[in-house]
Parts: C-alpha cells; structure tokens; sequence
C-alpha cells in the first residue's frame, strides 16, 4: 500500500509538470494576453509595456515557469490582477461550492441510472429494456448546454417553477439555502449523466448474471431477486467504484459547463471567465486543480476495487 | 420401494436460430434412495441437459418438452417456479464441473455457504454461519472456523469443490447431482472428492446422480450406471454386470478405446468411425447405426427400444453383444505381462539425455502475490535419458513442471541449470545457425492445438511454416511433404485449404501433429495431446502415434497428467513431483510395483474403468493437497503427504535408487519395495 501510494504519487508528480508545462506554452501562444485584456481599449503601447514587465511577461518562458513552479511549491498559485485576489484564495473560494454542485449531480444521475440498469438488466430484450435504451440515448445525444437551456426555457421561463439562475453566495452553506434554485443546474447534470451510469450498470449486471457462480444461487433455490441484489448488484458496482473515480475529469468538465449556463458561482465559471479575460494565472491554477483530480480519480478507482474486491490488491 | 427420483421419457429440446435441437430425447432413468447412478457418455449426449431438467434450470433456449419428472412423489415438471426454487437446495442439490467459476468471487466461502443454509429456512445469521461451520467440517475441510472468511481466489479447486458440496448439501436434499464433479480437478483431489461425496452419501443417506464422461470415475462409486449416446440411453444395468459384459455395441466400443485396457498387451485401441449425429435433423433408426460395426439393414430403418433383457438389464439394441451373455476376458493380475526391456539400453547411447536440469522462475516483486518475494522451483534437478525409438511418458499432476521441462526441451525456455543433450550435442549452449539446425530435431506437439495455430492461415500455410523457416526444400518440396505428412495422420488433401477453425478439436490436434512432424525431427515432444478428447477420438489419436512411430522410427517423450494413458503408450515412464522425478522405470513395472509412495498414490488415485479393482483403492490415494512451489518442502518434497515420512524425510533429500530391472529407478528413504542389491530378486 505504501510502495503503491509512492509510486503513484511519483508519477503524478511527473504528470503534473508536463501537463502544466504544456498549458504554459499554450497558454502563451495565444494573441492577445493578460495584459491587453487588463487595461482599457484605449491604453497607449507604453502603458502595456510597462505592466507586461511589471508582470514578469516579458521574461522567457521558461524563467517563467520556473518562477510559477517555484511559487506553487511555496503554496503560491499567483495573483489574478482581474479578480484582484489571489489565485489560491478564489479557488479555495469556489471549490466547495463546484464539489457541493457535482456530489449533488452526481448523486442524482446515480441515483437514477444505477436502478435503471439494473432493472433493464432483469428485464433483459424485453420491451421495457429497448424503451429506457432509447431514453438513454436521448441523454447521450444531448450537449449539456443544450439540455440546461431547455430547462430554463421550459421550467423557468414558460412555467415559472424553479428560477432561471443558480443559487448566488460565498459559502455552501448560503448556496444550500436556496434550494429551488438549485433544482435545475442538478436536473441538467444527471439528465447528462445517468445515460452512462445505466448503460455501465446494465452490462455489467448482464455479464454477472450468466456466471458460473449465478447458476449456483439458483441451484440452492435463490430467487431472481436474490440473485440479482445478493450477488450481482455487488459485483456490478465494482465496477461503477472504478468508472466513478476515472470519470471524474468528465465530471469536472461537465460542471464547467452547466455552471457557465446556471451562472452557478463555482470554479467552472470562474474557469470561463478567466478564459475569456486571458487571466492566465486562474486558468493555470484551474489546470493544476483537473490534472490532480484526474490523478486523484484515478487513485480513489483503484483504492476502490481493492476494498470491494477481495482479489484485488494494490501492488506497486 | 418407489425411487427418490423418477425420469420418464424426458424430452429436451433447445431452440436455435433456424432448427431446435433435440438435446434429450426420450430419456428413462431412476434413482432410488442412497443409490448411486452414474451417467456416462461422450461429449454432446445430454448428460448435462438431463441432470439440468431435474433442476428445472436448463439454458435460457432449452425446455422440456415432453416426459415427467418425479421427485419423491412430486412432479417437477408441474410445479411453478417458486414451489421449483423451493426444491431446489431442500430436495434436490447440485454440483457443477468448473470449482473455479462456480463461486462467488466476492463473497466469503463461508458466507456463501451460510446464505444456502438460511434459504427457505427461518435460521438466524448466527444459527446459519454456526450450520455453515459444521458443513465446512462435514465435507473435511480443516481448520473450518479459520477458513470460514476466505474468499474462492484463496482457496485451491479441491477446497472450492468442497465448498460447493457444503453448499449444495446445506439443506440436506435427498438428491445430489454431480455434473462432472472433479474433470476440472488433479486426480489425486478427484479421488479425495469423490471419496467424500460416496461418504456423504453413506452418512446422510441420499441418492446420487454422477455424471461424468470418465468410465473409471464411476467405476467402483455407482451402483448403476446408464450409457447415453446421441440424446438416448443406450444401455443402463448394475455396475459390475455392465461393466463386465456390456451388451450394447456402443459401450463396448467405449471400454475397446480405453488406453487402460490396454495398456498391458498394447494392442491397438479400437476407433469409432465417424461422429455422433447432429441432433437437430430428425434422426431415423437406431442412432449408433453409422459407427456399429453389427450394424444391418434393420438397424438403419427401425428405432431399437431401450427393452429389458432377460438378464434385467436395458438396452436399446437389436444384436446385443454376447448374448447370451458371457464375462468379459479379464487378464488375470499379476500375469507377466511386463514388456522385457532390454537390460542393455541403458548401455546405449541415448537419443536424449537430461542432465540436473533446473528451472527457477523468480517471482517478480509484487506481481499479484503479496510481499512474497523469491523463486518458483518449477524444475529441480532432473535426471533422465530417453533412448531412441522409444517413448518416454512424463506423468505428474498440475504444476508438478512437466510442461516447463517439454518447453526447455524444446527450447521454449532456457534452463536456469544442467544440460540437455541431443545425440551427444549439448544443446543449452548451442548459438546461431547451429542451434536452429539443432532446433529441427526437437518439435513440439502443443497441448492445445486451437490456440496454437494461427486462426487466420490456412492449414497449407501453417504446415509450410517451419519448413520454410528452416529453408527446407523448394517449394514443390514443401507441398509435395505436407500432402504426405496429412494423409500419413488420415485427413484428406482438401483439407490444407481450410482454415483451423473449420476443424474439430481431434482433427486440430492431428494438423498439430503433422505440423510436428514436418521437418522430421528426431524428437516429438508431446504435451497433452489428448487431454479434453472425448474417448473415441482420444483412441485415434493414441493409435496414430503409435503407428507413425513405428513406421517413421520416432521418440516420443509424452507428457501427460493420465497415467492410464502414458502407461498405454511410453515404454518407460517417469514420475513427477514438485519439480522432482521421484521414480523412472519400465512402465509396466512403475504401475504394477511401484517403489514410491507418490507412485502408488497417483496409481490409486487414477480412475479405472473396472469395478473391482477401483472398489479395492477406494479411501486410499494420496492425502493432503499440492504445496507451494515457492518454498518446497525441505529433504522428500512429497513428506507433506506421505504416509510414510519419517523425520529423516524432512532433513535428508532423498537419494535414487535403483529398484529393478529396465533402469527402474526411485528416489524415497522409506519404498514400498527392497532397492536392488540389498535382496537379489526384484519384487514379484
Ligand atoms: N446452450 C445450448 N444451446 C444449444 N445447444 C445446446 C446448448 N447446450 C447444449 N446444447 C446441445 O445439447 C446437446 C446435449 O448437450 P449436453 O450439454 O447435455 O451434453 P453433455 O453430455 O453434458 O456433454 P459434455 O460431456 O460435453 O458436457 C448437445 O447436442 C449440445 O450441442
Ligand atoms: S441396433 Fe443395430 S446399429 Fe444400433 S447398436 Fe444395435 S446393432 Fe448397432
Ligand atoms: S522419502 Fe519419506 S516422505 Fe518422501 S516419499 Fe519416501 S517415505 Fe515418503
Ligand atoms: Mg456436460
């Protein structure tokens, strides 16, 4: 366990360089730039010299770097000159309020994909089975953003049930208290997401039931039933464990967008904004975060499939 | 007294895309109380189809269509799946062939079995894990209230079986039905299983349906037993009667093909001609007519019925063997028999000869097993010499290293230490261009011929392979010599144009053979080439490679786990264990006095189609399971399980010996018979 937590952190050590790396030389490729997008229109060629050498951006990329890898080691993540804060604090800011977005989205398309699958599983070539098949697929064929502006359309515009935006506040806690306006940001992200959680499950549990080990409930009288939630349900979701923490990413990026639609305050918006304002050092600090979720996704999926599955161990 | 369990007329049929296959048809049988019935037949003759009837439990195609199903008085076949399920596990319980699968991997052995015990019963979590103990301990698992939170993965086949059994006797049915219980298991567990399930039997006084393809496994356990062929019985009576003088031509057949037979005279076996018949065309007189050698005229338009004969036995045949009856000619034991090995081949230089072989796997740190870091001892310190135009029989349970020592031989692996020499030619050193050409002399017939050929290539393609590897010949040359090499293994010349898959499995491991053969080596090595063969065709192939042998002037050194088999065909066998040969010799000599205590176990433990004598071996065999090759057992790597350790055993790495005429040769401190020299005559 220890050997395989530092191999893996080792690794994700290396990973996180490159991918930083990388977004800093992309990053720096595109026209425009922080400083440009600082300053007002009419800001004279001088003003822009002077803050881009105030910035450090007239230095090489590499000191750059360099300067940028340093300061993280000292817990420093830059200074955002368009948020006017620190880049760590706007994350530390935000990131509760992206998790409470995506545990709750999350949770939701679980909810309803993991029942889903399994009692297609049951049902099986039958007519139920091929009607949620084609629900799924509606889920699958349909953008995010597209589903998210359907819903305010029909539910906030035209009937006025929930509001049209996200809840508004700094903290989880204020963010909770308004409920009904979470409704429809979470709507959208399991109506998104329960298509892959049923379909995963659905296979899985087809798999398990026409195992050996099945026939073997059956032969001491087990039911359907039993069959299905004593034995296979389990074995199923071994595998969702698996899918849930290398999925994380897609997750992530899911959140951006429905939070870019809700307006929702958490750091998928604070990602699109920073976007459009070349604020570098957010979208850097925003890359670093999704390159250690997807590292951490990836440790949690193993850690998982060990804990569930008594032949499974984690070895370096 | 009415049977347990009644079968009449049972009819199966399994629907396919465009035909319905008649799987069962037409199938009596019955079983009474603490009786054992055992079911034999070939692959495909509905064994498994009937014994998944009584469990109402058949593949989701399949479903009875006709006959009745009575289980002490109740009829199956009306019953509702729920009153089904509920005489599933309290009347009726079943074990499958495949221990590995069979569980569920992520549920404790003991939780399993507890979960069987509660069903359909009002027991407490505690009253069921308290059951579950017991049956743990009832189907002699050691140590059980340790054991109970194993998982499958961490238990070997033999235990996994036996937590089966616990299973499906948790609710103490009348019925068990044994599906080929033990052909996934080595024969010194299949010996153990089946001793505990004829146990079982006696103590809890409950009926037995065994099926297995294996005559032997039945042999000396059922007291009845029923031949299927073709979806039909074709014969069933007392076990010793049937077994002395079968009446219907196809059991006879079936005891004509067993190596076993005939082993001691080495005459040919005899073949089948022809496959089973397809089951899904309506099928018109007696179904065996094809292959029958009594076949006549009437056979081929009217349907024999499974009758009863005046000596009380069925079967459905019109010119039943021997009738009148009259025992089967049994050579009597002990005859001399034993083929005279000339004393002076071991003065003969050797076509192969093997010298202190090792092979050490280290286990990479971590891969799968835990912290236990080290070296697998799969070969360790092997001696022996194969003289030419002999075969040499390499017998030994899983993992006991004869496949690593085939591979080395051929050059698969590359020996950790000791030498291999071929015709004088020390070939672990060889390089380059020498050892290619020293490669040629040594081939290799795969154990699994499906996997090993390229299911892309055609049949041409795949012979010419070697030869054009080796840069045998033109391409003329090559034709002209696989054409020969496929008619010399019996298929036709249409069939190079065809590809792997479009063959049976017999059929693949003649290409594999004659594949083998191509660039006419010296030395076939064979490794299980007829392992998971139905009999008839198992016989063809053993017939093949005797006959080529003959003609061609080939050594074979055959390796195979069934003794049965290699006594059949090796002139001297070796006996492996753990890495070790523990005892070389002239076959017949190895089987018949056996001076290692592993030796006679694998000899008790290996089942023989003949009642008599598997009655006499019953609860012996050899005790305890395989030990790890990681960490072998210090001195005699077989003291763990032998009967006779002493606590030399475990200090002092037993010496050879020599035990007998023919180089019969053993390495134990305690054997069962006087070494030569310490008396002047062999054992009688
Ligand atoms: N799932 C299936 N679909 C179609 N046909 C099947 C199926 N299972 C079995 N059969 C057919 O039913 C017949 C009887 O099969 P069964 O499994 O009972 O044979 P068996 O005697 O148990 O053979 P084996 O020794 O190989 O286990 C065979 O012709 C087989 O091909
Ligand atoms: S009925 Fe005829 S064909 Fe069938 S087994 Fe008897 S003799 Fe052979
Ligand atoms: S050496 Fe000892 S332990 Fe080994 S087989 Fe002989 S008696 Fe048994
Ligand atoms: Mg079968």
């Amino acid at each position: 366990m220890t050997r395989y937590l530092a191999r893996r952190l080792a690794h994700a050590l290396v990973v996180t360089l490159c991918v930083t790396a990388v977004v800093f030389v992309l990053l720096h490729m595109l026209p425009g730039g922080p400083v440009r997008a600082s300053l007002p229109i009419n800001a004279t060629p001088a003003q822009v010299a002077e803050l881009t050498r105030q910035y450090g951006y007239d230095r090489p990329l590499h000191v750059q770097y360099g300067t940028w890898m340093w300061n993280l080691l000292r817990g420093d993540l830059g200074f955002s000159p368009q948020l006017n804060m620190p880049v760590r604090d706007a994350i530390t800011e935000r990131l509760p309020k992206t998790m409470t977005l995506m545990v709750l989205g999350i949770g939701a398309s679980l909810l309803i994909g993991v029942p889903m699958g399994i009692y297609q599983a049951a049902r099986r070539y039958q007519r139920s089975d091929y009607l949620l098949t084609g629900a799924t697929f509606l889920s699958y064929a349909a953008p995010v953003f597209f589903v998210g502006l359907l819903l305010i359309d029909l539910l906030a515009v035209s009937f006025r049930v929930f509001p049209a935006g996200a809840p508004q506040g700094d903290s989880v806690a204020e963010i909770l208290s308004q409920p009904n306006a979470l409704v429809l940001p979470v709507a959208t992200f399991a109506f998104c997401g329960f298509a892959q959680w049923s379909r995963f499950i659905r296979s899985a549990t087809m798999d398990n039931l026409v195992q050996d080990y099945v026939r073997t409930a059956r032969s001491i009288g087990a039911s359907e039933r039993q069959v299905l939630w004593v034995h296979v349900t389990r074995n199923s979701l071994i595998t969702i464990v698996t899918l849930l923490g290398l999925h994380l990413p897609t997750l992530f990026a899911g959140a951006v967008i429905v939070e870019t639609v809700f307006n929702y305050p958490g750091m998928g918006l604070m990602f699109w904004q920073a976007a459009q304002n070349h604020d570098y050092p957010i979208l850097l600090g925003v890359v670093l975060f999704g390159t250690i979720l997807t590292i951490v996704g990836s440790i949690l999926a193993d850690i998982g499939y060990a804990v569930l599955d008594p032949r499974v161990r984690l070895t370096a | 007294m009415e049977p347990v369990l009644r079968i009449e007329d049972l009819r199966v049929e399994v629907r396919l895309r465009d035909s319905v296959v008649r799987a069962v048809d037409g199938v009596s049988i019955h079983l009474r109380a603490n009786e054992m019935l055992g079911i034999v037949g070939e692959s495909g003759c509905g064994k498994t189809m009937t014994a998944l009837s009584v469990m109402r439990m058949l593949p989701p195609r399949g479903r009875i269509a006709g006959g009745s199903i009575r289980l002490a008085g109740k009829e199956l076949t009306a019953l509702t799946d729920a009153e089904m399920r509920h005489v599933r596990g309290n009347d009726v319980g079943m074990i499958f062939q495949d221990p590995f699968t069979s569980l569920n991997p992520t549920m404790s052995i003991g939780r399993q079995i507890a979960r069987a015990a509660r069903l359909h019963r009002g027991l407490s979590r505690a009253e069921a894990a308290e059951r579950a103990t017991d049956l743990l301990e009832l189907v002699g698992l050691p140590h059980a209230r340790q054991r109970f939170d194993d998982y499958p993965h961490q238990c070997s086949g033999g235990i996994r079986q036996r937590v089966m059994i616990a299973m499906a006797l948790s609710r103490e049915p009348k019925v068990l039905i044994a599906d080929e219980p033990t052909t996934a298991l080595d024969v010194s567990i299949q010996h153990q299983i089946l001793d505990l399930i004829d146990d079982l039997r006696q103590r809890l006084g409950m009926a037995v349906l065994l099926v297995s393809h294996d005559l032997g496994v039945v042999a000396g356990r059922a007291d009845r037993v029923a031949v299927m062929y073709a979806g039909k019985v074709a014969e069933s009576g007392d076990t010793d009667a049937l077994f002395a003088a079968p009446r219907h031509p196809y059991t006879e057949a079936l005891f004509e093909a067993l190596p076993e037979r005939a082993a001691a005279t080495r005459t040919p076996l005899y073949t089948i001609p022809g496959m089973p018949p397809g089951l899904a065309r309506p099928l018109v007189g007696c179904r065996f007519a094809p292959r029958c050698r009594y076949a006549e005229e009437r056979c081929t338009v009217e349907e024999p019925p499974l009758a009863v004969a005046l000596d009380g036995r069925r079967h459905a045949c019109f010119h039943p063997v021997g009738d009148p009856p009259q025992p089967l000619a049994r050579p009597a034991a002990g005859a001399p028999q034993v083929p005279t090995v000339a004393d002076d081949a071991a003065a003969a230089v050797p076509l192969l000869s093997v010298l202190g072989l090792v092979k050490d796997y280290p286990l990479a740190s971590g891969a799968m097993l835990r912290r236990r870091e080290g070296t697998v001892s799969a070969v360790a310190d092997v001696t022996f010499d194969v003289h030419r135009g002999e075969t040499f029989g390499l017998v030994g349970e899983s993992g006991c290293g004869k496949t690593t020592i085939g591979r080395l031989i051929v050059g698969l692996e590359k020996p950790t230490r000791g030498s291999i020499e071929l015709d004088g030619e020390e070939l672990t050193t060889l390089k380059g261009a020498a050892y290619r050409r020293a490669r040629r002399d040594i081939q290799l017939m795969f154990q699994d011929s499906s996997t090993s050929m390229d299911p892309r290539m055609r049949i041409a393609a795949t012979l010419r392979e070697p030869l054009a590897v080796q840069r045998v010949g033109n391409l003329r040359e090559r034709r002209h010599r696989i054409e020969e090499l496929l008619g010399k293994v019996g298929l036709p010349a249409a069939a190079l144009h065809r590809y792997p898959h479009e063959f049976s499995g017999g059929q693949r491991q003649l290409l594999s053979f004659a594949r083998a053969l191509t660039l006419m080596p010296k030395l076939v090595v064979t490794d299980e080439p007829v392992s998971a063969m139905d009999m008839s065709v198992q016989a063809h192939i053993l017939n093949l490679m005797r006959d080529l042998q003959h003609d061609l002037g080939l050594t074979y050194l055959f390796i195979s786990h069934d003794l049965a088999v290699v006594r059949y065909l090796s002139d001297r066998i070796g006996v492996m264990y753990l890495g070790k040969i523990v005892e070389v010799g002239p076959a017949e000599e190895v089987y018949r006095n056996p001076a290692h205590p592993y030796t006679k176990g694998l000899v008790d433990s290996a089942p023989v189609a003949d009642p008599v004598i598997e009655r006499q071996k019953l609860r012996s065999g050899i005790k305890g399971e395989l030990p790890s090759a990681i960490d072998p057992p210090s001195g005699c790597r077989f003291r763990t399980r032998c009967e006779f350790a002493q606590d030399v055993c475990a200090e002092v790495e037993p010496p050879a010996r020599p035990f007998g005429p023919g180089g019969h040769v053993a390495a134990c401190h305690f054997p069962l018979a006087r070494p030569a020299g310490v008396t002047a005559s062999p054992a009688t």
